[in-house]
């Protein structure tokens, strides 16, 4: 009984943070978009060094998810331990 | 059939060296008095790797026109030189050594990812252990507060917390930033990790899914290898050096432009005389 509403109680969370990330996520995703498209249509000569740096932001934008990911699997996991 | 299938992640076996007791924080345990086998090995095969090819190019160095790998190492380095004038000081030459070995190991690390090391239970890649990424981000923790110590003195340290927004504030902004460095690798290979496992039983649930897992693996592994493991890299290195810029940031306007001087003239003393 007791694995039973820890498993669910993790799972449920894990849900929650990963639904949660990933709209974080996109939306970060988004807004370095956003902000590099604008800055190629002002100056198109920059776009090799903006590019750069959109790929650098996004890769610190996804690791919020990913950290949420890992240590979300880690949290089940240890649920599942739960044992009586 | 389970084609590539790599071991479940999540545990690493846990060797104790003197019986396994563990500070039970509810949570998580934190075992004080063992060790990851796993880990060691795959770090100790990245550390061989990063070894062999820094002897390899240094041994056969030319001053004409230099070879492919000398040529990428010397961009690299000279890169990280760039990066370092930039951030943090034009004299702050002994971050170099610290900040490219941490982002050619990190690379080289991700890169051997790319084998499937967790087709046996005893190679795991280096960074999916928390221990791994957490004892980097702490040895870079520790130089950076004492380089942001020898900058402004104890007082200017201590009192460099009291700054205005909110101390609590900036004291946990301090502390965060290990924690932060490290999950960050950490999450990104071990969510790696995960989802190639998740692929892989994939066919076990859904028979016809066989193809798709077949090239979701490769096609996620080289995404996670190439992509994210080079960023990952980069984003580790690039920190470590702006964290040391933040630990003297505001230098002039703070100490005065005596001070700040005076401490140029110590460390271009003190660093030694690099070729370049």
């Amino acid at each position: 009984m007791q694995h039973a509403i820890a498993l669910a109680g993790g799972m449920i969370g894990f849900g929650l943070a990963l639904g949660g990330g990933a709209i974080g996520a996109a939306i970060g995703d988004g807004l370095a978009g956003n902000a590099t498209i604008a800055g190629v249509s002002r100056q198109p000569e920059a776009q090799a060094r903006l590019q750069v740096i959109m790929f650098l932001i996004i890769g610190l934008v996804e690791a919020m998810y990913f950290i949420n990911l890992a240590l979300g699997f880690y949290l089940v996991t240890q649920a599942n331990a739960v044992t009586g | 059939m389970r084609y590539l299938a790599e071991a479940a992640p999540g545990t690493h076996p846990l060797t104790p060296i003197c019986g396994d007791q563990y500070l039970n924080l509810l949570v998580v345990k934190f075992y004080y008095c063992a060790f990851t086998l796993d880990t060691l090995v795959s770090s100790a095969l990245a550390i061989a790797v990063t070894l062999g090819i820094a002897f390899f190019v240094a041994s056969r160095l030319t001053p004409g026109v230099p070879g492919k790998l000398q040529m990428v190492l010397e961009f690299l380095v000279s890169y990280v030189r760039g990066l370092i004038r930039e951030t943090v000081t034009e004299d702050a030459t002994f971050i170099l050594p610290i900040a490219a070995t941490i982002g050619l190991y990190i690379l080289v690390a991700n890169w051997l990812d790319f084998f499937p090391l967790g087709f046996t239970s005893i190679l795991k890649p280096a960074n999916s252990d928390l221990n791994q990424t957490l004892a980097m981000a702490i040895v870079v923790f520790i130089i950076v507060e004492a380089y942001a110590i020898r900058v402004r003195g104890l007082g200017g340290y201590l009192r460099h917390f009291m700054r205005p927004p909110f101390p609590p504030l900036t004291i946990i902004e301090e502390i965060v930033k290990p924690i932060t460095l490290s999950l960050r690798l950490f999450g990104n290979i071990f969510a790696g990790l995960l989802m190639v496992y998740l692929l892989t039983l994939l066919p076990s649930a859904f028979a016809w899914t066989t193809p798709i897992s077949a090239v979701g693996v490769a096609v996620w592994k080289a995404f996670d290898v190439f992509f994210v493991g080079t960023i990952q890299a980069f984003i580790f290195m690039l920190l470590t050096i702006i964290y040391f810029g933040q630990a003297r940031e505001g230098l002039e306007e703070e100490m005065g432009r005596g001070h700040a001087a005076a401490v140029r003239q110590e460390e271009r003393a003190t660093t030694p005389a690099t070729t370049s």
